[in-house]
C-alpha cells in the first residue's frame, strides 16, 4: 500500500501538468488576490489652476500637494488659452479627476466686510468615481478650512463650492464585460495554439504536411484566420450574453470592439506559437500556456484596477500586451471613442504582433 | 519535359548526413529505375529513414546529391512534393476529421488530385468514408495512410516501414496493396525489417547498416551471389574433428560453428555436396543428434554482408 502511494506521488511529480495545477496554480491566485488592495481607493490626479497667487494659496496648494491619494499635476497650456476652461473640459472629459480653482482675491477677502463676500473656492470633479469623490471632497473641504484665519473663520459653505459634472454613470460590470472579453480571447489564443501545434508535431501532422507542395506562410494563415474566426464568435457570445442576459451597456461603435478584440488575438495566437517550440508535449503546451495568461489576466487589469499594485507593477503592468487591448476595449465600448482614438493602444498592440510574430519565426520548429 | 533521366526515378549520389558528430548516412548512391518496386533493408539505425527524408525533400544533406524525377530535389522542392507520395513513419492524422475530410484537405494542396471516394476504395476502406482514423485497425490505418499518400495521383511513393506492427494478415494485405499501386505504373520506394517482405515484394533492393549501403541488387541475385543453395544446421554428440570437418569437402563451408557441438554448414554445389556429406556422416559414425537443411534467404544475405543479425 505504501509503495503504490510513493509510486502515485512520484508519477503525479512527474507529471508537470498535474503539479501545475495542483500547487502552482492555486499559489498564482493567493499572489494575484494578496497584490490586489481591493479595499484601497486608487488615486486620482488633481491640477489646481491658482488666479490669486497670495501666500495662503500658496499654502493650500502645498496641502493639497502632500494628500496621499491625490497626484498634483500641473496644467500643459499652449500659450492663449484659458487654464481654467482648459482643465474644466479636461474634467468633463474624464482626462482629470479633480481641478480645484483659487479665484482673484482669495487673499483679501476680508471677512469683516459684509458688504464684500469673499471670493469662494471651486473644486470641481466628474461623477465618475463615487467612493473616491466622497472621501477627496471631504479632505479638500478640511484643507480649506484650515486656511482660515484662526481668530475668526468662516462656515466652510461660504468660501467652497463643489460643482459636480455628470458623466455617464459606468457600472464595473460594463469595465468587468471587456476584461472577460480580453480574458476569453487571450486565454483561448496562447492555450489552442500551443496545444494544437504541440499535438500535431507529436503526431508527425506537421511534418506530413512538410512533404507536400503546400507553402509554409499557407499553414499559418490557415490556423490564424481559424481562430480569427473563432475569437469572433466568442466576442459575439460574450458581448450578447453580458447585454441581453446581464444587462451591460456598450456605449461606444460595437464594431470597433471587434476589430479592437481581433487585433489582440493575432498577438496572442503569436505567443500561442512562441510557447509550442518549449513544449515538449500537449500537456506541457497547455501548462505553459496557463503559465502565461494567468499573470496576464491580473496585471493586465482585466478585473480590478491595476493602480493599486504595489512597487513597480503598475508601471510593468503598462507593458503587457492584455493591457493595451483592453484600454481600448473600454475606451471605445465605455467612453464612446471611435476607434482613432485609441491609436497610442493599437500602436503597442501592433508593436507586440511584430515582435512575437519575429520571435514566433524564429523559434518555430516542425518538428 | 525534358527529362535527361528518363529510366531513373531516384538518382542518389554520394549522400552523406551527418547529425553533430554522428553520421547517419555515409557516403551511400543508388539508383531506383521508373516503375519497380524499390526496398531499403536494415536494422533500425541503419539510417534508411534519414536516406527518405532527404528524398522527400525534408532534410538537406550533408553532401552529395538527389534527383527525383529528373528534378533536383533542393532546387525544385515544391514540384518534386507535387508529383510524389510519401508515407511517413508513425504519422498519425488529424483526429477530428473524417477520412474523407483528410484526403480532401490533403489533396486541396496538390495541382492536382483524385478523390477521396476513389482512393478509399482502392484500398478498402470505401465504407469507413465517415469515420476517424483513431476507429480503424492496425491494419486498416495504415491502408489508409497509404491512400493518403495517393491523393496527388503520384509517379512516385514512398513508402517508410508501412508493416511494422502489423499482425501477418494485415501485413499480407498491404503487401497486395503495394503490389496493386505498382501494377498501375507507380514506381514504389519502401524500407522494411521484413526479410521475408523485402523477398516477396522488391523487384531490387538496398541493404543497409551503420549508415552505409551494404548492397543494390534484386533478392535472387543477392542469394545467388551467395554461392549456396542450403545452409544445414548440425547438432552432433561429439565436437567434430578437423579431419572430419576437412572430409566433408567439395563444395561445404563451416561458416559458424555455435555453442557447443552445433554447426552451420553453407552448402555450394547442392545438392551434390549435400549428399557427399551425408554420406562423410555416415562413414565416419559421426552420431547426428538434430539435422536441418534450409533453403538460402535473405537472412543469409545480411548475415553475410554484415556480420549481424537482422531481427530486432
Amino acid at each position: 500500500m505504501l509503495t503504490l502511494v510513493i509510486a502515485n506521488l512520484k508519477m503525479l511529480a512527474r507529471n508537470r501538468q498535474a503539479t501545475f495545477w495542483a500547487i502552482l496554480f492555486p499559489l498564482l491566485l493567493v499572489v494575484a488576490f494578496g497584490l490586489f488592495d481591493i479595499n484601497n481607493v486608487g488615486s486620482g490626479n488633481l491640477v489646481v489652476v491658482d488666479l490669486d497667487g497670495g501666500p495662503r494659496a500658496k499654502t493650500l496648494q502645498q496641502a493639497l500637494g502632500q494628500v496621499e491619494i491625490l497626484d498634483l499635476e500641473s496644467l500643459d497650456l499652449k500659450s492663449g488659452q484659458d487654464a481654467e476652461t482648459e482643465a474644466r473640459l479636461k474634467v468633463s472629459e474624464k482626462d482629470l479627476d479633480y481641478l480645484v480653482i483659487i479665484p482673484q482675491g482669495f487673499e483679501d477677502g476680508d471677512p469683516e466686510e459684509e458688504s464684500q463676500s469673499p471670493a469662494r473656492i471651486t473644486l470641481v470633479y466628474n461623477s465618475r468615481d463615487r467612493g473616491r469623490n466622497q472621501l477627496v471632497d471631504a479632505l479638500i473641504r478640511s484643507l480649506v478650512a484650515e486656511t482660515q484665519p484662526e481668530n475668526n473663520p468662516l462656515p466652510i459653505s461660504q468660501i467652497l463650492t463643489t460643482q459636480v459634472i455628470e458623466v455617464p454613470e459606468v457600472d464595473y460590470f460594463d469595465e468587468v464585460l471587456m476584461g472577460l472579453i480580453g480574458l476569453g480571447i487571450m486565454t483561448n489564443s496562447i492555450i489552442s495554439i500551443a496545444v494544437r501545434v504541440s499535438t500535431f508535431r507529436n503526431q508527425s501532422i506537421l511534418k506530413r504536411l512538410l512533404v507536400t507542395p503546400l507553402p509554409i506562410w499557407k499553414y499559418f494563415a490557415g490556423e490564424i484566420l481559424a481562430h480569427l474566426v473563432l475569437a469572433a464568435i466568442q466576442v459575439a457570445i460574450f458581448l450578447a450574453v453580458g447585454v441581453f442576459a446581464f444587462g451591460a451597456s456598450i456605449h461606444g461603435n460595437v464594431g470597433w470592439i471587434f476589430v479592437i478584440a481581433l487585433l489582440g488575438t493575432v498577438v496572442f495566437l503569436n505567443i500561442g506559437f512562441i510557447l509550442s517550440a518549449w513544449a515538449r508535449s500537449p500537456a506541457a503546451a497547455s501548462a505553459l500556456g496557463n503559465l502565461v495568461a494567468l499573470p496576464m489576466m491580473f496585471f493586465a487589469g482585466a478585473f480590478f484596477s491595476t493602480a493599486t499594485l504595489p512597487w513597480v507593477l503598475p508601471e510593468a503592468a503598462r507593458v503587457l500586451p492584455l493591457t493595451p487591448m483592453l484600454e481600448a476595449l473600454r475606451d471605445v465600448a465605455i467612453d464612446s471613442a471611435p476607434l482613432w482614438e485609441t491609436w497610442p493602444q493599437l500602436g503597442a498592440m501592433g508593436i507586440w504582433v511584430a515582435v512575437t510574430a519575429l520571435i514566433a519565426s524564429r523559434v518555430f520548429r516542425f518538428s | 519535359m525534358l527529362d535527361t533521366d528518363a529510366g531513373q526515378a531516384v538518382r542518389v549520389e554520394g549522400l552523406v548526413k551527418q547529425f553533430g558528430s554522428l553520421t547517419a548516412v555515409d557516403d551511400v548512391s543508388f539508383d531506383v529505375k521508373r516503375g519497380e518496386i524499390f526496398g531499403i533493408l536494415g536494422p533500425n539505425g541503419a539510417g534508411k529513414t534519414t536516406t527518405l527524408e532527404i528524398i522527400e525533400g525534408l532534410l538537406k544533406p550533408t553532401q552529395g546529391t538527389v534527383s527525383v524525377l529528373g528534378l533536383n530535389v533542393f532546387k525544385e522542392p515544391n514540384k518534386v512534393k507535387a508529383r510524389i507520395g510519401v508515407q511517413l513513419q508513425s504519422s498519425a492524422y488529424h483526429d477530428y476529421l473524417k477520412l474523407t475530410e483528410i484526403l480532401t484537405l490533403l489533396g486541396s494542396f496538390y495541382p492536382k488530385r483524385v478523390s477521396p471516394t476513389e482512393l478509399l476504395e482502392r484500398v478498402g476502406l470505401a465504407d469507413k468514408a465517415k469515420s476517424r482514423v483513431k476507429e480503424l485497425s492496425g491494419g486498416q490505418q495504415q491502408s489508409f495512410t497509404v491512400a493518403a499518400s495517393l491523393v496527388n495521383d503520384p509517379e512516385l511513393v514512398i513508402l517508410d516501414e508501412p508493416t511494422t506492427g502489423l499482425d501477418p494478415q494485415a501485413r499480407r494485405n498491404l503487401w497486395s496493396l503495394i503490389q496493386e499501386i505498382n501494377e498501375r505504373g507507380v514506381t514504389v520506394i519502401m524500407t522494411t525489417h521484413y526479410m521475408e517482405e523485402a523477398e516477396a515484394l522488391c523487384q531490387r533492393l538496398a541493404i543497409m547498416d551503420h549508415g552505409r549501403l551494404v548492397s543494390v541488387d534484386s533478392p535472387r541475385n543477392m542469394i545467388n551471389q551467395l554461392d549456396a543453395t542450403y545452409t544445414v544446421k548440425l547438432v552432433v554428440a561429439n565436437p567434430l574433428t578437423d579431419a572430419q570437418v576437412a572430409s566433408f569437402n567439395g563444395g561445404v563451408e563451416v561458416i559458424q560453428a555455435a555453442e557447443g557441438n552445433a554447426y552451420l554448414l553453407r552448402m555450394h554445389n547442392s545438392p551434390k555436396a549435400l549428399g557427399n556429406m551425408l554420406e562423410e556422416i555416415n562413414r565416419s559414425e559421426i552420431s547426428l543428434e538434430h539435422l536441418e537443411v534450409t533453403p538460402v534467404t535473405l537472412e543469409d544475405v545480411f548475415l553475410e554482408l554484415t556480420g549481424n543479425e537482422l531481427q530486432d
